[in-house]
């Protein structure tokens, strides 16, 4: 096991790695800007290293920073947490070359993941399922025609480069695939420096649906259930939950031992999240895998009774996994809220500023990831994040009742400051969530559906 | 910037990737490369652009200093701290075995290199921000600081007193 791992994150998943560490028995250092001089785990770790100013490109993204703050504490690992530097195979391999392990799959595998045809390829061999349409980037008109008429339309013509939602063009029409083809080209060149493109089936009511994995370096991977996050606005996650309600046993047992498989044939080791559209009839496909622990992590935690990051950091020391496949069932609900401060009511505009009241639900099988305090300043140079809210409960209607018991108790206040927690009660009332019959445009169609409500 | 001036080994070698270095630098002005290295046996010389090299300059965050204050010894402090400007390893000298840049006692100009703060092979360049006379050294050298410890305090020019 590790003697010190450095934590080059902030906020709640620093802190969350730092508590894991701790269980652990293993030493933890803190890095932080300025602005996050009096932040939570700053108080939390063994030690602690400022790192740079509150622009996240000189202090959270600053590799010789964080490298020196690694060299300066003598930590031997380094946990990313998610975001920043989580999936940069560049950073993975400095902190090869400078003797650190870095808490994550090699660079040379988290780049090959990391590239969406490349992902596509290999985990179509591993026997994902993918959407109709191609793996290799389609090269001419004359074969994205040839493609279309064989899989039917719409389409979406993805760039290869893409993502965040960008440099994709969805088409329902014949007619209209020459200019969509060359205007995606374009934009791909344009953004992303490289023009290559893939046509694939468009869903247009789908469900988001991601399997949580961990490999170790001994050639063993468990899957821990799936999560369920089609409560999305504008490709932002809100409201994330397990299992979902659409799986069969048999299908959740498939695709999981699925992409275990593909994530062991790259030689993926650590955490790792397999992204799949699940159709309304059941049918997944694969779309992207994530290297890297996921922001919802703690609904898979729940419903598996597994620490993943403490999993995490033991395979990255080398460990076996602590669990095997059968010690891993399914038990109950799990559902989490992401508590952020913005203004629903302004378009989820940034709404920061200092809490004067910050005071976290307890009770039962409700589980509170943040690093918040009263007195603590949201700061307007990192994400809205307050808190991750996670309850559980023996089924889905009863975790519903438990999130709207806790919801009611987060009490959060500060000038300027707005939360979401309004917005997700709404939901969590709408007869629609209760149903469980979510699919990603769920939050487009309440969101309008109010609109109309308050115009009338 | 200056010329890495560690192991006395291949100097040589050391000095063509550094032009090397150079030259890629000015080629690559106005463009978005933010970083690059340049590599030859066992020399590898890493430049990131993109961060003023340094005065780091304004007053500390309380959290910055850990040494100083304290137990409030009466006098107002009109000393000015210069800082470092990354995360690194402090240098007072340009060279093992130099004389450092400035001692106790110096008078210093506003540009002066007063030390260079070495983050993975990039030396950093500090300097004083203003003029004045050093008060104080606390740092030793080769010795590992954060972002904005103090590395040094200077005491205004005399005839602000």
């Amino acid at each position: 096991m590790f003697e010190k791992v450095l934590i080059a994150n902030r906020g709640e998943i620093a802190l969350r790695v730092a508590r894991a560490c701790r269980e652990l028995g293993v030493k933890s250092v803190a890095v932080y800007s300025t602005a996050d001089a009096e932040s939570a785990v700053v108080r939390f770790a063994d030690e602690a290293v400022q790192i740079g100013p509150p622009a996240t490109s000189r202090s959270y993204l600053h590799i010789p920073s964080l490298i020196g703050a690694a060299r300066k504490t003598g930590a031997d690992a380094l946990h990313p947490g998610y975001g920043f530097l989580s999936e940069d195979p560049y950073f993975a391999e400095i902190c090869a070359d400078e003797g650190i392990t870095f808490i994550g799959p090699r660079p040379d595998v988290m780049e090959k993941v990391g590239d969406k045809a490349t992902a596509r390829d290999l985990m179509s061999k591993a026997g994902l399922p993918l959407l109709p349409g191609t793996v290799e980037p389609v090269n001419t008109l004359d074969e994205a025609h040839d493609i279309c008429s064989e899989i039917g339309f719409p389409v979406i013509i993805k760039a290869v480069a893409g993502g965040g939602g960008r440099g994709m063009n969805v088409v329902t029409r014949e007619e209209d695939l020459a200019e969509l083809y060359q205007t995606t080209r374009a934009t791909a060149q344009a953004v992303f420096k490289d023009s290559a493109v893939y046509i694939e089936r468009y869903l247009e009511t789908s469900r988001h649906t991601e399997i949580q994995l961990v490999c170790d370096s001994h050639g063993s991977g468990v899957y821990f259930g799936e999560r369920d996050c089609s409560v999305q606005r504008r490709h932002q996650k809100l409201i994330e939950e397990a299992p979902s309600m659409h799986l069969t046993e048999e299908t959740r047992r498939e695709v999981g031992e699925a992409a275990v498989r593909g994530a062991l044939s790259v030689g993926y080791t650590g955490a790792g999240t397999m992204e799949f559209l699940l159709d309304l009839d059941g049918n997944l496909a694969f779309m992207e895998m994530n290297a890297r622990i996921q922001v919802e992590h703690p609904v898979s935690e729940a419903v598996t009774g597994v620490d993943l990051i403490q999993e995490q950091i033991r395979v990255a020391a080398g460990e076996e996994l602590s669990v095997k496949q059968e010690d891993v069932p399914l038990r109950g609900h799990a559902i989490e809220c992401r508590i952020n401060a913005e203004d629903p009511d302004r378009d989820f505009a940034p709404a920061a500023g200092r809490l004067d009241t910050y005071v976290p639900p307890g009770g039962p099988w409700t589980r509170v990831d943040s690093h918040c305090y009263p007195g603590w300043m949201i700061s307007p140079f990192y994400d809205s994040l307050i808190a991750k809210l996670i309850v559980w409960a023996p089924n889905r209607d009863a975790a519903i009742d438990r999130m709207q018991r806790a919801l009611s108790e987060f009490e959060i206040s500060g000038r300027g400051v707005k939360t979401t927690i309004p917005f997700h009660q709404r939901i969590l009332d709408h007869p629609q969530f209760r149903s469980g019959d979510i699919t990603t445009d769920f939050v487009e169609h309440f969101m309008s559906e109010e609109a109309a409500a308050a115009a009338g | 910037m200056t010329e890495p001036k560690r192991k006395p080994a291949d100097q040589e070698l050391i000095s063509a990737v550094w032009e090397e270095a150079r030259d890629l630098i000015k080629r690559l002005e106005g463009s978005s490369v933010q970083r690059f290295a340049v590599e030859a046996g066992d020399t590898r010389i890493e430049i990131e652009r993109g961060i003023p090299s340094g005065i780091a300059v304004g007053p500390l965050q309380a959290a910055a200093a850990p040494s100083e204050d304290g137990a409030g010894a009466g006098e107002p402090d009109n000393r000015h701290a210069i800082t470092a400007p990354l995360v690194g390893t402090v240098y007072r000298a340009g060279q093992p075995g130099a004389d450092p840049f400035v001692k106790v006692g110096d008078s210093v100009e506003a540009g002066q290199t007063v030390a260079i703060v070495e983050a993975m092979k990039l030396m950093n360049q500090v300097q004083a921000d203003i003029a004045g006379k050093v008060a104080e050294i606390v740092v030793e050298d080769g010795q590992w600081v954060e972002f904005e410890q103090p590395l040094m305090y200077l005491e205004p020019p005399e005839e602000a007193d």
